[in-house]
């Protein structure tokens, strides 16, 4: 479980974050979602530590994170696996060199070992014959499985996503997400996906939590948003002729 | 201000890279990469380079120096001393720039700009350690013997020249090869390349990592980068010989 108690960050005289307390629990798939700049980006990198925040908490089971020494911001960083926008895949690495890396980083496993594992995870994001191949040679799709087999070679507790859907057709968003959350019960993890994509949040979207201008708007989980009569957050969920059809029709 | 900003936030990153390795036998074999991608790979331009500078320096003496009074043997000195001082430390240095330079300042940029370096931190380790010491050290290591095969091919440029034009004769030639050297001008030379190559690798480094942006802003990074390790090239060669042969 991460809780996030009264968070701030600045950038200059820019206030991103305005006081976020929120809580993503462990074993469901915990959505972030919100209109572009609206901090969830910001939120995330502060999160995982790739930000220093100026106020608040954030704690992992309990871990503060701005309290832990050195060695012990090592571990737990050893306990996160992240999913990037764009994959942040190795391009000189193919794509078992990419799922191989962290267990070589952080693990004593002979070779034989590493290639058994991250074979393991690209068989479990459903990837195969792509092994020797370079990240630039594949497909989106198979780009952000490499990225989820990468993340989850460490067995992590914690998992981050972001934007894990872009650019992606919406046949291979739906398996991505499904994806997400059969890995996410698998292994207990708690897992953390920023998000634009609706299907997520009606899929998969156990917590979503919906920031606006930097603060924590709504919180709830896929079955309330659809009847949530805050503005803000309609505006923003059923922004698409689609999406109002779909409301007005469960009407 | 905005010069003493980027002076410091040079230092506090060569801070970062020269921290202990995650591993020992990863950071050997990033290095033994390194000295193929930026050493190695760099032999076919200097041979190119050193051997025309080391043909003209010498076809450039031998019609320069027409008194009677000159021996003929010193084309061969000028052309020795020329590559040793001066063409195959800092001339090659400002061509390695080039070459080197934008190459690590592109490669880390595009790193930086598509996540690659985010992805590194979150898992623990220190993407300035992990990126940049072994390019640096595989530079310092490996420069120092490019130096070499460039004096040497550029004294074989200004033999084939002399041999070609007739401009003075091949014996004389070898004879001012011979003629009072100073075997600490080697040192000197050696010295100024192992400097270039921290200057080079260091500081093409440093624009890399900082990029912000996108595919616009990594090609501006490249281009600075080769800019500003080439005016510290100059701006060292002064200092060092100031300091080394004074």
């Amino acid at each position: 479980m991460i809780e996030i108690e009264n968070v701030y960050k600045s950038f200059g005289k820019h206030q991103v974050l305005k006081g976020i307390t929120t809580v993503f629990e462990q074993g469901k798939t915990n959505l972030t979602i919100g209109q572009s700049g609206s901090g969830k980006s910001v939120l995330l990198k502060s999160i995982i530590g790739l930000h220093e925040i100026d106020e608040g908490t954030i704690s992992y089971d309990g871990r503060v994170f701005k309290d832990l020494s050195v060695k012990e911001k090592k571990k737990l960083r050893s306990e996160i696996g992240m999913v990037f926008q764009g994959g942040a895949l190795f391009d000189s690495a193919t794509v078992l060199e990419n799922v191989i890396f962290p267990l070589k980083m952080f693990t004593k496993m002979s070779k034989a070992q590493m290639i058994k594992r991250a074979e393991f995870c690209l068989d479990r994001v459903n990837l195969e014959g792509v092994n020797n191949k370079y990240p630039s040679e594949t497909s989106g799709g198979m780009q952000k499985r490499t990225a989820i087999a990468r993340a989850i070679a460490l067995n992590p507790k914690y998992l981050f996503c972001d934007e894990p859907n872009s650019g992606l057709d919406p046949r291979t968003s739906i398996v991505i997400d499904q994806l997400i959350r059969e890995i996410t019960i698998e292994f207990n993890m708690t897992t953390v996906v920023n998000t634009h994509d609706m299907n997520s949040v009606m899929e998969i979207g156990d917590t979503i939590n919906y920031i606006h201008e930097g603060n924590l708007w709504w919180r709830g989980s896929s079955k309330e948003i659809f009847n949530s009569e805050n503005k803000e957050v309609n505006d923003f969920v059923f922004a698409t002729e689609l999406m109002k059809k779909i409301k007005n029709i469960s009407k | 201000m905005k010069l003493l900003y980027h002076i410091g936030r040079y230092f506090l990153l060569l801070a970062k890279v020269f921290k202990r390795p995650e591993k020992h036998k990863i950071f050997f074999s990033n290095f033994l990469k390194e000295v193929n991608d930026l050493g190695i790979n760099s032999l076919g331009i200097i041979f190119i380079i050193s051997i025309f500078m080391g043909a003209v320096i010498t076809l450039q003496t031998a019609y320069n120096i027409e008194s009677p009074l000159v021996p003929d043997y010193l084309v061969g000195l000028t052309a020795r001393d020329s590559m040793i001082l001066e063409f195959s430390s800092t001339i090659v240095g400002l061509i390695l720039a080039g070459k080197v330079g934008s190459n690590i300042a592109s490669e880390i940029g595009a790193m930086r700009v598509t996540e690659q370096i985010d992805a590194l931190e979150i898992m623990g380790i220190n993407s300035a350690s992990f990126l940049i010491l072994p390019k640096i050290t595989a530079t310092m290591f490996i420069n120092p013997f490019l130096n070499i095969i460039s004096i040497f091919v550029g004294i074989i440029g200004g033999y084939l020249a002399v041999l070609l034009t007739g401009a003075v004769s091949a014996e004389q030639y070898i004879e001012g090869l011979h003629f009072a050297f100073i075997p600490f001008y080697i040192t000197y030379s050696l010295i100024k390349t192992f400097i270039f190559a921290f200057i080079i690798t260091s500081v093409s480094a440093y624009h890399g990592y900082y990029v912000v942006g996108g595919s616009l802003e990594v090609g501006k990074a490249s281009t600075r980068a080769v800019v500003y390790s080439s005016i510290l090239i100059l701006l060292f060669n002064v200092i060092l010989t100031q300091m080394l042969l004074a």
